[in-house]
């Protein structure tokens, strides 16, 4: 598979190939503020499968999990592109807001739902895991 | 008491003074942009409430509204803090409930550009929903 992307302004592109290592919705209280109130939605895929074209603005962060976490957007528009952990360098969360449409990528799993206001909505369809579940597996 | 809030890495922060005159969710694509594929979950104020102190990263854009909406963000760790429409003048403030202190201030009202949300969207069926912008 090939998916592409870009932030709202078009500063950053993306470019993926290969395939979805897992795909969650995380309603942590970090994930909480740069989503506007609701959780992000990320499609994890390996690192090295990932080009980004384009200059990328970043911080450094402490999560909810305990890892650092560096979450990298695009300093003209602010749209967030991609999280990653610092306990697995291999592999890079993108925000599925920014991949192109007719993706086809869907939440899987719904995290940190410990942390979601009282207004959520969780499809309960999703796996459904209170705080930090296991890493994702890759073949 | 005013209300209060802040971005992820707490360089912006704001008060704001008044109550709350709605919250709504957003699917428009340009929200499932700033909100990591989810919708935007707003709280409206009037604009003159709302005080920010720190750095604020803006850009102006034609909404989906045809509006000319302005979109505050921190320019450190990128967290999205309002829009507000440029033109036409007079409309309230949005305010990204993430940001604020107390995400349960007020829940979302009604759920606008439905149109736009992705097919595994959960759109809650008692709210009242537009399929584009609210009228």
């Amino acid at each position: 598979m090939t998916y592409t992307g870009s932030c709202a302004c078009g500063a950053i592109t993306l470019s993926i190939t290969g395939e979805v290592i897992a795909s969650r919705q995380c309603w942590c209280r970090q994930c909480q503020q740069i989503a506007s109130g609701g959780p992000t939605n990320n499609a994890t895929f390996p690192t090295e499968n990932v080009r980004i074209d384009g200059d990328v603005a970043s911080g450094t962060f402490t999560a909810a999990s305990g890892s650092t976490v560096t979450q990298a957007f695009c300093p003209k528009c602010g749209v967030h592109l991609y999280g990653q952990s610092s306990a697995r360098p291999h592999l890079l969360s993108v925000r599925l807001g920014a991949l192109d449409e007719r993706h086809g990528i869907e939440p899987t799993m719904a995290i940190w739902t410990d942390d979601a206001p009282d207004w959520a909505l969780i499809d309960p369809k999703l796996e459904n895991v209170a705080r930090q579940p296991a890493p994702p597996k890759m073949d | 008491m005013p209300h209060t809030g802040q971005c992820f890495c707490g360089q912006v922060r704001y008060t704001i003074s008044s109550e709350p005159v709605g919250a709504r969710t957003c699917w428009c694509r340009d929200c499932q942009y700033i909100a990591s594929g989810s919708a935007t979950n707003n709280v409206l104020f009037p604009e003159d409430a709302v005080t920010f102190s720190g750095q604020i990263g803006r850009i102006e854009k034609i909404a989906d509204s045809g509006n000319r909406v302005e979109r505050g963000f921190c320019p450190k760790c990128g967290s999205q803090l309002y829009s507000r429409t440029i033109e036409p003048a007079g409309a309230v403030i949005r305010i990204r409930m993430g940001t604020l202190d107390d995400t349960e201030l007020m829940a979302p009202q009604n759920v606008i550009w439905t149109d736009s949300a992705p097919s595994w969207a959960v759109i809650d069926p008692d709210l009242p929903q537009f399929p584009k912008g609210p009228k």
